[in-house]
């Protein structure tokens, strides 16, 4: 039997690490514009696609880039810069192009119907609402917050990765590199799942109301980490 | 590595990755996935029976995930008996397209089937049809991205083995596709009975257009229609994101040293930055060339 | 895809008989397949698949149960979670537990269930009265799977050898994949009014085959399983998942056509 209190002991730092991540990427799903089935019809602000699916996406992106800087340098801070470096990428070039689509496809201005004035650029913003709909597109504000989700998650992801390849450890390079991929992909997902409950189909950004509820979310991904993050330690250290 | 050859590889795996995205959304516009299915799911319950094929298989992120997890481990299996490589991601994704096939089948039939209170009809001559070209669309799709993945295992001597790379791949590919060509299927093609140039009214929704140029409209209909705009611009987003997180670690080679490596992160940003202003630039392109929806109710009343 | 209606969904089965189905199925075939491939010889690897598909089948039980409260996202999420949850314990259960592994990894996979579905009512207040139930009995069923179909790949749950086999191939993440979309496909795929569960639960038979097929043809290049007896069972069990399916189709559609136009208006009132 492998020696729990020891190898918890040695690397609790790494515990605190993960469940920083889980935390962070949970945080990050907040601020991903995402309008779920109805803007896939122009009908709601935000990307038109799933909350999960989309943090996926990018916090996978992210977790590419950050596994092949880990090959080649042990500098923590720059493998988590390139994670959202890589997580910022995708999501900034998917809604480039979802804004294409919007204007020259759908033939409709970008327009949130969550406020009146875009905070950032304070162009008026219901007037440019069509008729029916809950808005559409991505205004600045919306495509600003998905920027700073997608690098959130991307270092969520990436401290979760290092983090894991960190723990003291007897496996060769490949198999940790597997056994830390595994875990970190586990983690992702159960911290990209708890805050599209929390968010419940719809989000514009941190303009949002529904934006205030994150605490709820980071405190469920907390705990549930914190749980995932011990077994992972556990896992690798007693290997 | 040679920085050209970088380069070389790089140039490759952005192309195969254009073609992966922009069949990625053809075959879920064929087949009609993710949230624009959401309307052919509700048209028959607004009394608007069709004959669309429903591939309800799941997200496009997890069945892309599927296709492309399936090719990796059948390639990887393949190679390690000794296949060549081409030969072995070919077969991988044959094997992919043919598993997405029963997906799609079960997709259909069941969710028509449980419309039934709605009189929404099983046609079999829709799968007939529809299957072939949606598994063509998966072939090519985990056939590009296998490639994609093969050439950073192998060639950028990535660490995460094949069959996760397809996987992560696959996942990304689907995320990409349904936030960005799916809303030309489901914002402009399923709703060309109302005025250009607007979201979908809710009062509209469900109803869809259920008639062809000729005969009755089915998917093969839309991926017409969803070629010419939605699935290029797929194949184009996600074409730059492998090209662009790639082009920045192969440009500023982070193997001199953390300097560079900063570097490319930095390169990173900017290009970020400069797409925030592009997206800000036709925005308010966007604003002045197609006008508000409604007056300023406030300056009416003052102008009267 | 936002989807599901409100309430709980009628059963013809009784949720209890299929959790006893696919606890005691999971664990029975995970560990027939381990001492069988010992004694007996290594073709007896299949045997992990079936317990994988038991597992399966009682997953997709489960998440048709809770999906028809409506998530307020997409079906899809509840299956990712799911596997999410099951890599996690199934591989920390394995790496630590020896020959108790798969009971380890079951019991590890309850309580993160179990903690993720009190935190979804109690923190996140979704307000689902079977929530806690329903993800317990999805993060085992998940668990369930991942082993069932690694033993079938491997021919046992030893973990050096899940490790060099499953784990650093990255054969791993067609495990979780296949085994999520056979756990969420079924209920998201027969979603509607007129869903039946007997129609839902055949769809993840069906499916679970594919996973199987999928296992057998990463088995043929291990030495410690056999892929081709593994390939033909699954192949055979997807024959009759199809066709119950499409059995089922025809008695539960509104007609089964080859060909036709729409219905007509005095039809349709």
């Amino acid at each position: 039997m492998i020696d729990v209190a020891g190898i918890l002991m040695q690397n609790i730092l790494y515990v605190i690490l993960i469940t920083l991540g889980g935390v962070l990427i949970s945080w990050s799903v907040h601020f991903v514009p995402v309008g779920g089935a109805p803007a896939a019809m122009a009908q709601a602000t935000g990307i038109g696609t799933g909350t999960v699916q989309l943090a996926a996406g990018a916090g996978l992106t992210g977790l590419v880039t950050a596994g092949a800087m880990m090959q080649i340098t042990n500098n923590a801070a720059l493998v988590i810069a390139s994670g959202a470096a890589g997580a910022m990428i995708m999501i900034a070039v998917t809604m480039i192009v979802g804004t294409w689509v919007y204007i020259y496809g759908v033939g409709c201005p970008p327009a949130s119907a969550k406020v009146k004035y875009d905070p950032i650029t304070k162009d008026r913003q219901d007037l440019y609402v069509s008729q029916g709909t809950e808005g559409h597109g991505l205004p600045t504000v919306s495509y600003v917050s998905g920027v700073i989700g997608g690098a959130l998650g991307g270092i969520g992801g990436s401290v979760v990765y290092y983090s894991l390849m960190s723990v003291t450890n007897q496996l060769a390079l490949a198999d940790l590199v597997g056994m830390a991929s595994v875990f970190a992909v586990g983690i992702f997902f159960v911290n990209a799942v708890i805050p599209s409950y929390n968010i419940g189909g719809t989000i514009e950004g941190f303009h949002d109301p529904k934006f205030k509820r994150f605490p709820k979310a980071v405190v469920a991904s907390l705990v549930a980490t914190l749980f995932c993050a011990l077994i992972s330690v556990l896992a690798i250290g007693g290997l | 590595m040679e920085p050209l050859t970088g380069m070389g590889v790089l140039a490759l795996m952005g192309a195969a990755a254009t073609i992966a995205g922009a069949s990625e959304d053809l075959e879920s516009d064929v087949g009609s996935q993710s949230n624009p299915n959401s309307q052919v799911q509700l048209a028959p319950q607004m009394m608007y029976p069709h004959r669309i094929h429903s591939k309800a298989v799941s997200g496009e992120p997890p069945s892309n995930a599927l296709m492309c997890a399936i090719g990796g481990t059948t390639a990887s299996v393949l190679i390690t008996t000794g296949a060549s490589a081409a030969l072995a991601l070919a077969i991988g994704a044959i094997v992919a397209a043919a598993i997405h096939g029963t997906y799609s089948a079960t997709a259909y039939m069941g969710r028509s089937a449980s419309q039934k209170r709605f009189k929404q009809p099983v046609y079999l001559d829709v799968m007939r049809s529809h299957i072939p070209v949606i598994m063509g669309y998966a072939f090519i799709t985990t056939f590009c991205i296998l490639v994609v993945s093969y050439l950073m295992a192998t060639v950028l001597a990535h660490p995460f083995p094949l069959p996760l790379l397809a996987f992560i791949w696959g996942i990304t590919v689907g995320a990409i596709g349904s936030s960005t060509g799916d809303v030309h299927y489901g914002a402009e093609r399923q709703f060309q009975n109302v005025e250009y140039g607007s979201g979908l009214n809710a009062a509209n929704s469900g109803n869809i257009v259920r008639k062809a140029e000729s005969g009755l409209r089915n998917g093969i209909d839309n991926s017409w229609f969803c070629a010419k705009f939605g699935g290029p611009v797929t194949g184009l987003a996600f074409g730059m994101t492998v090209f662009l997180s790639g082009w920045i670690t192969t440009v500023f080679d982070a193997t001199k040293g953390d300097a560079i490596g900063w570097v490319s992160v930095i390169a990173g940003i900017i290009i970020v930055l400069i797409l925030i202003l592009w997206n800000r630039n036709m925005e308010v392109a966007a604003r002045a060339a197609y006008g508000t929806y409604k007056e300023d109710e406030a300056e009416a009343e003052v102008a009267a | 895809m936002s989807a599901g209606g409100s309430g709980a969904a009628a059963e013809a089965i009784p949720q209890n008989n299929i959790i006893a189905f696919g606890v005691a199925g999971g664990l029975i075939g995970i560990y027939a397949a381990y001492f069988l491939v010992d004694m007996v010889g290594q073709y007896m690897s299949f045997i992990g698949a079936l317990g994988a598909i038991c597992g399966m089948i009682w997953g997709a039980a489960a998440v048709r149960r809770v999906a028809s409260y409506g998530l307020g996202t997409g079906v899809p999420s509840i299956g990712m979670l799911a596997l999410g949850m099951g890599v996690l314990a199934a591989t920390f259960g394995l790496a630590v537990g020896g020959v108790a592994g798969p009971v380890i990894a079951l019991i590890t996979a309850a309580i993160i269930g179990l903690m993720v579905g009190v935190l979804a009512n109690k923190v996140l207040k979704m307000g689902i009265p079977i929530m806690e139930v329903s993800m317990t009995e999805i993060a085992t069923a998940g668990t369930i799977t991942i082993i069932g179909l690694a033993i079938s790949m491997t021919g046992t749950f030893d973990f050096p050898v899940i490790l060099s086999q499953v784990i650093t191939t990255g054969y791993i993440a067609v495990i979780f994949i296949a085994g999520g979309l056979a756990i969420l496909h079924p209920f998201n795929a027969n979603l509607g009014p007129d869903e039946a569960q007997d129609r839902t639960l055949i769809c993840g038979l069906e499916k679970g085959a594919i996973a199987m097929i999928i296992a057998g043809i990463v088995a043929t290049v291990n030495e410690g399983a056999s892929g081709a007896l593994t390939i033909l069972i699954g192949l055979a069990l997807w024959y009759i998942g199809f066709s119950g399916y499409y059995d089922r189709v025809k008695r539960d559609a509104y007609a089964v056509v080859g060909s036709g136009l729409l219905p007509s208006k005095e039809e349709l009132e």
